[in-house]
């Protein structure tokens, strides 16, 4: 009867060693749990949220979210403006606006030393209108996926020999300037570039893999089907879609600046995960993932959330 | 004018609590928790390598023995069982709305040991579920399971 009873527990681990087997052989970590693939399509960019999460249609341009305006009021309705509401609010109050005076005058006090450093951040030349827009890029050069915040930090490094590290407040405010300067224009993230799209999909896999304490993936909070829309006490998830356009972003309940690899590091906190630091390569193909899933959309630095 | 009113509230809370946390003094430096041994996303350091712990389907040892009170201290605070960010639950404020309302759970039949593993382990009866496995990843020690599960048989 034992004799029995062991036989299919010896089939099913044979059958779990073959499985993980499998799983190497593609690549994968077959012994880390993934939430369910939402199947992103990522040439749709922001119209992604489309059979999504569908709220882009309140979100989606200025007129809709002021014909939407009433829905902020209202707790059960607010998360599907997806935040964007208070993207009207074009005051000059908030230390947002702030964060680009003191980015430009940083931009200019560092160029003062040396101003191969402002045409570093331009790629040639000194104009920054309209390029953060293309961010993350694949530079060649570098032979790396670079972001706004990347590009800062290597040109102080390699212009200047100065350290402005990624996620330093220093780094961010210059970031929301050189993004003020793209305000508006869509963004447009080169998904026809290989090496761009090799980023995309390790960033996706994170965007599935679950971790940490709390077994829990960003997609457990921002997917159909997830927590997305639902109470989490006092927070209601929203869709992942036009995202990144706002960051780095004044963040009123923290009273600081953030960047987007800041919120993915307290998102890891909340998450019970091991954070990792802004610039990590992990966390730069995860903006890689989310910012194209924000392509169309216009970036909108400043900002306050 | 409202909209902008709004705003400022906001950024005049941000700041204020920004400050409160200065003017308290420094709040004693708290060892911040070690989560590395659970998976992390990271490509080069070991927990990119660590591996999800499987289900367990664990069994009740004994009587149940737990003191629904202070079960229901861990299923309220935020650092600890948290039930409330996903379950509504009698008396709690601010609950979640993803999981199942609990507020009956004492009436639906489930039998002690079924609702200790439950709590354990979700996975074992939904492999896909976003319920954390408290006991498998050593959220909640073996007694305080016990007290929240206490807890949750008090809701009738
Ligand atoms: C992240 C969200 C989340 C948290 C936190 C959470 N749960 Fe759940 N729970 C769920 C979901 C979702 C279900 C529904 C079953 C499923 O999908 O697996 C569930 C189901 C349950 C059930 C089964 C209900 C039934 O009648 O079938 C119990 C009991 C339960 N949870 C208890 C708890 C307790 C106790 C805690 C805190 C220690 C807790 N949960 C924390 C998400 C959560």
């Amino acid at each position: 009867m034992s004799e029995h009873k062991r036989t299919p527990a010896l089939a099913a681990a044979a059958l779990a060693f073959c499985a993980l087997a499998a799983g190497n052989v593609l690549g994968e970590q077959a012994n880390r749990e993934r939430y369910p693939d939402a199947k992103i399509d990522p040439a749709k960019g922001v119209e992604g949220d489309v059979g999504f999460s569908d709220t882009i249609q309140y979100w989606r341009t200025e007129a809709d979210l002021e014909r939407n305006a009433g829905m902020a009021d209202k707790p059960d309705e607010q998360w599907k403006l997806n935040g964007k509401h208070m993207d009207l609010d074009r005051i000059d109050l908030h230390p947002g606006h702030m964060a680009v005076d003191e980015g430009a005058a940083l931009v200019k006090k560092l160029a003062a030393r040396d101003a191969a450093f402002l045409t570093c951040l331009g790629e040639g030349t000194a104009d920054l209108k309209g390029k953060a827009a293309a961010y993350p890029k694949f530079d060649a050069a570098l032979g790396r996926i670079v972001t706004v915040e990347g590009r800062i930090e290597h040109c102080a490094k390699s212009v200047l020999g100065e350290e402005i590290p990624q996620g330093k407040p220093a780094n961010t405010k210059i970031s929301v300037y050189f993004k003020s300067l793209s305000a508006g224009v869509p963004i447009k993230v080169d998904i026809g570039d290989g090496k761009v799209m090799e980023a995309y999909r390790r960033g996706e896999q994170s965007f599935y893999a679950r971790t940490g304490q709390l077994n829990m993936a960003c997609a457990s909070c921002h997917v159909p089907g997830s927590i997305m829309g639902h109470k989490l006490r006092g927070e209601t998830p929203t869709t992942p879609f036009g995202d990144t356009a706002h960051f780095p972003t004044y963040r009123t309940p923290v009273g600081a600046l953030e960047s987007i690899q800041e919120r993915f590091a307290r998102c890891h906190n909340q998450m019970r995960t091991q954070k990792l630091k802004p610039g990590d390569p992990a966390y730069t193909d995860l903006e890689v993932f989310m910012t194209v899933l924000s392509n169309g959309y216009p970036v909108s630095v400043p900002s306050a959330r | 004018m409202k909209r902008t009113l709004r705003m400022l509230a906001a950024v005049l809370t941000g700041l204020t609590f920004a400050g409160m946390a200065g003017a308290q003094g420094a709040p004693a430096p708290q060892a911040p928790p070690d989560y590395s041994v659970f998976p992390c996303l990271s490509y080069t350091q070991a927990c990119g390598k660590v591996a999800t712990r499987p289900p367990v389907k664990k069994a009740l040892d004994g009587p149940l023995n737990g003191n629904p009170e202070k079960g229901k201290q861990l299923a309220q605070a935020r650092n600890r069982g948290n039930c409330l960010a996903c379950h509504v639950i009698p008396g709690g404020s601010q609950p979640g709305t993803r999981g199942p309302d609990l507020s009956h759970f004492g009436s639906s039949g489930r039998s002690d040991a079924e609702a200790y593993a439950m709590v354990f382990d979700m996975r074992t009866v939904n492999p896909e579920t976003l319920m954390p496995p408290f006991g498998t990843n050593d959220i909640l020690n073996e007694q305080e399971l016990r007290d929240v599960v206490a807890y949750l048989l008090t809701f009738r």
